[in-house]
């Protein structure tokens, strides 16, 4: 009877975690932007800061993209830039 | 002696003649304060991602630019002023990139 009752507390507070933890959902961790191989960051490059915008034309937060601290900051930098020439909205539809 | 990125953005409408002439006016600039233009690129005409002056597309212009902080500020005042150009970034940059752009047009 003991033992029951322990494994049913253990299921629910995996499952109470799993609704808050986004990051056990994405077994990959590593920076898509970081190591050999991988693309420039560049205001000109428009086609890669798009995948880093949310559809209303907001930056996504690296918590979602993964994406390691260094690179995010340089990441808005640029998409910055990229708003200021028109080449990317401020906010989207 | 840096080195600056320059984009200008003018009127979609703007003929051969009136880009010649706003050229020749930056390099008659640059040449005042001993600078150069080093690499330029055509971007041609771009969709905006939104409205500038009621302008829904604008021609791209790319420079590369060494110079002096002096050069941005007068180049800066010119283009704040003329009616053509609608918008205008410049920053510095530590080195100029070999390769072009995926922005550029062959024309």
């Amino acid at each position: 009877m003991v033992k029951r009752k322990e494994k049913g507390k253990k299921k629910f507070n995996k499952g109470g975690n799993a609704l808050f933890n986004k990051s056990t959902a994405k077994p990959n961790k590593s920076c898509p932007l970081s190591g050999k191989g991988a693309p420039e960051i560049n205001y000109k490059n428009i086609k890669l800061l798009k995948k880093y915008v949310s559809d209303t034309a907001k930056i996504l937060p690296s918590r979602i993209t993964n994406v390691s601290f260094g690179k995010q900051r340089a990441l808005s930098k640029e998409i910055k830039k990229a708003r200021v020439l028109a080449l990317m909205p401020y906010v989207g539809n | 002696m840096n080195y600056y990125e320059h984009t200008y953005i003018t009127v979609p409408e703007l003929n051969e003649e009136g880009s010649n002439s706003i050229k020749e006016k930056i390099e008659e600039i640059l040449k005042k304060n001993d600078s150069k233009i080093v690499k330029e690129e055509n971007w041609g005409v771009r969709s905006l991602a939104y409205s500038i002056k009621k302008n829904y597309r604008g021609k791209y212009n790319n420079l590369y630019i060494e110079g002096n902080s002096k050069v941005i500020k007068e180049l800066e005042k010119f283009e704040r002023y003329d009616e053509r150009i609608i918008k205008f970034l410049s920053m510095k940059i530590k080195k100029i990139p070999e390769e072009e752009s995926g922005l550029t047009v062959t024309s």
